[in-house]
Formats: C-alpha cells, sequence, structure tokens
C-alpha cells in the first residue's frame, strides 16, 4: 500500500494521464459558467450576451456526472466567473463531489472576504489575466479604466489564503513589449506565469480577434528572449519554472504520455460551455452534444465527433507527418480546424512558427511540409496568383466536420 | 494513539481525490502535491469514514483480500500512520471541534 507523494508532472501524473487516455475518462474539464465579463478585452474570442447560461441546479447535475465519469481537475472560468451568483454554491457542490478545482478570472470581483471563502471551499489555484505590468497598456486591452489595479490588488488577498496564483500574459499587437514587465511582475510576487503567443478566431469562426495577433515575425524577440525557456509546458513542476511559453487555455496535463496523440482534447480532457455543450476543447468548438438533453456519459463515449478526434494520430496526419521541422511546431488541431479548416491539416500560423523557432534552432532554410507543398504547386502551376493560404482561410467559414 | 487499532480516522476534509481504474489521485491543495494509491489502499481509502477504527478496516481487508487478519492489521495501521503523515487523514476526534 505504498504511494511516493508526486508532483504534476511526475511519473504519477504519466501513468494517470496513460491510463485516462486507454479509458476515456475525462480527468480534466475545462467548465466555462459563463460567457458575460466585465472586461471588453479586444482579443477576446466569446460573445459576452448570455443567450440561456446553465441553471445552478444544471450546474451541480452536470458536476455530479463529471465526477462519477472520473472527472478530478476542474476548471472553473468564463466569461468573468464571479458573474455568477451562484459561484460559491456550485464550489460547494466541487468540493462535496472531491474535485481539484482551479478558476480562471481577472480578479476585479476579488475581495478579502471572497479570497477567504475560496479557501474555505478548497480552491487550490487561480489564474489571473494580466496584460501588462504598466496600467495604461493592461487597461486598453480589457478596455477597463483601474482594471490592472484592481487586479494587481486582489493577488496578494488569495496568496495570504494560500492559495496558488498564476499570471496568463496573451501576446497581441498591443502589449507584445509588455511581457518583460509581466515577467518581472511575478517574479516580485513569487507566482509562475504563461505568455500564450495565441490569439483564436472567436468561437463562432469571426475573425475579429486576429487583427490583435502579432505577426509571426513580430514574435521572434519573445522567441530569442534568453530569459525565456521556450518551451512547453514539461516534465518539471510548474512552480518552478521561471518562465513560460504556452497556453492560456491549455488543459495543463502536457505529458509524453500522450505519444503518438495530438493532446488531451477529447481523450482525458474537454470542455463545457454556459449552455451545456460539450466539445472536445474550448479551443476546438465543434459540439458533440448538449447536457440540456443528454447526460456527460452518453455524449463523452458516443459523440461521433469526439470519435472523429479520437482518432487522429501525429503519425497519420498527411502533410505534417512528413515534416521535417514538425519538432519545432506546436500545432493545434482546434486552430488547424478554426484556421484551415481541417482537423487533419496544416495551417499557416503553425508553420511560420515552426520554421522561425527551427531558425533560431540553427535550421538551414526550413520550410515546412505543408510551405514546401505550396511551393511546388505554385511553380508547377506558374502563372497562378495568390497565395495558396488566403484561399483555404476563405474556405473555412461553415466547414464542418 | 491513533494508528493503534482502535483509532478512528476521518479523510482531511480539504482533498481532492478519484478513484480511477482501481487506483486512487489524491491532492492536498496547500502543497499542490498528487498521492497515488494503490488497489488495496484504495480500498482502504474508501472505507475511512470517521467510524470505522484501523481494525474495522483492517477486518473488511482481510475478507476482500487473500490475506490474513494479522498482516491485514498491520498493514492498515502503517498505511493510515502514513496518511496521517502526510495530513491526508484527521484523527476523527480532532476534526470534530
Amino acid at each position: 500500500m505504498n504511494f511516493p507523494p508526486q508532483t504534476p508532472g511526475t511519473p504519477v501524473m504519466d501513468r494517470l494521464i496513460a491510463r485516462t487516455v486507454r479509458r476515456n475518462v475525462p480527468l480534466s474539464v475545462h467548465f466555462d459558467l459563463t460567457y458575460r465579463c466585465n472586461e471588453r478585452c479586444v482579443h477576446c474570442y466569446l460573445d459576452h450576451e448570455d443567450h440561456g447560461e446553465l441553471l445552478t441546479s444544471e450546474c451541480l447535475e452536470i458536476l455530479e456526472q463529471l465526477a462519477s465519469s472520473g472527472a478530478l481537475f476542474l476548471t472553473l472560468s468564463g466569461g468573468e466567473i464571479f458573474l455568477r451568483k451562484d459561484l460559491e454554491e456550485i464550489l460547494s457542490c466541487a468540493r462535496r463531489l472531491h474535485f481539484d478545482v482551479s478558476l480562471k478570472t481577472n480578479a476585479l470581483l476579488v475581495t478579502r472576504a471572497r479570497a477567504e471563502r475560496l479557501e474555505r471551499l478548497a480552491v487550490r489555484r487561480v489564474q489571473i489575466s494580466v496584460y501588462s505590468s504598466d496600467p495604461a497598456v493592461h487597461d486598453a486591452v480589457t478596455k477597463v479604466p483601474g482594471s490592472l489595479v484592481r487586479t494587481l490588488a486582489a493577488i496578494p488577498l488569495l496568496l495570504e489564503q494560500g492559495i496558488s496564483v498564476k499570471l496568463a500574459c496573451p501576446l497581441m499587437k498591443e502589449n507584445l513589449l509588455a511581457y518583460r514587465g509581466v515577467m518581472a511582475l511575478a517574479e516580485e510576487l513569487g507566482v509562475p506565469y504563461v505568455l500564450d503567443m495565441t490569439i483564436t478566431p472567436m468561437m463562432d469562426g469571426s475573425r475579429g480577434p486576429i487583427e490583435h495577433r502579432v505577426s509571426a515575425e513580430a514574435l521572434l524577440p519573445v522567441l530569442q528572449d534568453a530569459a525565456l525557456p521556450g518551451c512547453r509546458p514539461s516534465a518539471q513542476k510548474e512552480e518552478d519554472l521561471p518562465a513560460m511559453l504556452g497556453s492560456a487555455t491549455s488543459s495543463g496535463m502536457e505529458s509524453g504520455a500522450y505519444d503518438d496523440l495530438p493532446c488531451s482534447a477529447g481523450h482525458n480532457s474537454c470542455y463545457i460551455s454556459p449552455y451545456g455543450d460539450v466539445y472536445a476543447c474550448v479551443q476546438l468548438p465543434i459540439p458533440a452534444g448538449n447536457l440540456r438533453h443528454r447526460r456527460f456519459d452518453e455524449i463523452w463515449h458516443g459523440s461521433s465527433t469526439l470519435k472523429k478526434v479520437r482518432a487522429m494520430r501525429e503519425s497519420e496526419l498527411p502533410i505534417c507527418s512528413r515534416c521535417e521541422i514538425r519538432k519545432y511546431c506546436e500545432r493545434c488541431p482546434g486552430l488547424a480546424w478554426m484556421e484551415g479548416g481541417d482537423l487533419l491539416g496544416a495551417y499557416e500560423r503553425a508553420c511560420e512558427l515552426a520554421e522561425h523557432k527551427a531558425r533560431l534552432a540553427g535550421v538551414a532554410r526550413p520550410q515546412s511540409a505543408w510551405h514546401a507543398e505550396c511551393r511546388a504547386h505554385r511553380t508547377k502551376n506558374s502563372g497562378a496568383k495568390g497565395r495558396v493560404y488566403d484561399s483555404m482561410e476563405m474556405t473555412k467559414q461553415g466547414q464542418s466536420v | 494513539m491513533n494508528s493503534a487499532p482502535n483509532g478512528v480516522w476521518q479523510k482531511n476534509p480539504a482533498l481532492a481525490w478519484r478513484e480511477i481504474d482501481d487506483e486512487t489521485i489524491i491532492i492536498s491543495p496547500t502543497e499542490s502535491v498528487m498521492h497515488e494509491l494503490n488497489d488495496t489502499g484504495s480500498f482502504v481509502w474508501k472505507r475511512i469514514d470517521g467510524r470505522r477504527t484501523a481494525a474495522d478496516l483492517a477486518a473488511l481487508l482481510a475478507e476482500n483480500y487473500d490475506v490474513t487478519r494479522e498482516v491485514a492489521l498491520a498493514d492498515t495501521t502503517a498505511l493510515l500512520a502514513e496518511l496521517a503523515s502526510r495530513k491526508l487523514v484527521v484523527a476523527a476526534a480532532e476534526d470534530a471541534h
């Protein structure tokens, strides 16, 4: 009956991931309780109107179903999570069901009393969005004057309660040069952080947020910054990492145990919207079913969408599997679908970033398999106008899987 | 001393835990440390309820596994002591106040 203590990213976590992937146990669930928000971040991918959020009783029933399905890691998010007046009731239920609970928030509504209650409800970690240490830059992103001051004021209140805090800083045109300030801020506070270069289209496919995305070339100073490890989350205790490039929306379960799978999505993690829609991932907005009509287990094990996602293998990707710079690429199947219209396909952003990373690593004239194919195609059809990527973007809207 | 056969324990109420595939994963929120119990450890863990003594738990173990009561009791008390040292269980009386 021995049981060595372990930290996330260690062999226990890898074994747990391997077991849950093998048996399709939804180990990690990201549940957005609302899309309403008290900020209006320029890059946000959500529609903040309330189109009929799950009722409290529905949320509690969903938590019961998730617990009985084996879910352990529960991330509650939004929108702004504290706009749900029943949040503490939902957290109480999560506590009773023994979930490991993390929250994502802008922390504008965190007070000392609320932080104390979060501690009593055994919330383990709170991830807070911070776009800059400069109020002018942060507030220009959130569109709420004074928001940085209020957000930063909440952090000590949470830390005082022994709740872990992590800063998440999506990088975009408005704040690209601010990341060093966020790093310094995190170091000063003694908390981990993640710099996220992913700006996605809205969940309905519209591309407004993409206007705020930094070009791959403009990201070069970040990719070359010696202060950043520039790596994926790895087999290392998260809190020990001085800095991180990664995803602010990730399940946090990156591991070598996924082997030939693209990621955890649909295998042992999923996303639930405030309206009860189940998705493999928040970045893969193809609904698998709705919890107002079907039980979680029926959707999780029976959905044809999820079966399609589970069938993906990195080694079988039609183009990317033969890419020579694949190891520099952080291709995401959800972004492949949102940006290129094909779960199995390549997409421009991933190829561009992979080529830049490969170049920085010393690879001479790196070229992704997709770019090589596009160029060969253009040569063969000399006289063709425009870039292949542009036409792919045009075909994306409304495409289903 | 609660690791004695008549000791009564209950799970630390702040923990996150889940039984998955006959093994139990336990996470303490304050340390963010993950603990893993195998099948027999999970059997005992599930039955720690603030009422059963170590001897009760060992008896249940012996009824369900191919193990003598003596070995079951020794293993159960050792497990409970280890769980207590990691603050994963608390003495039932301690938590009452």
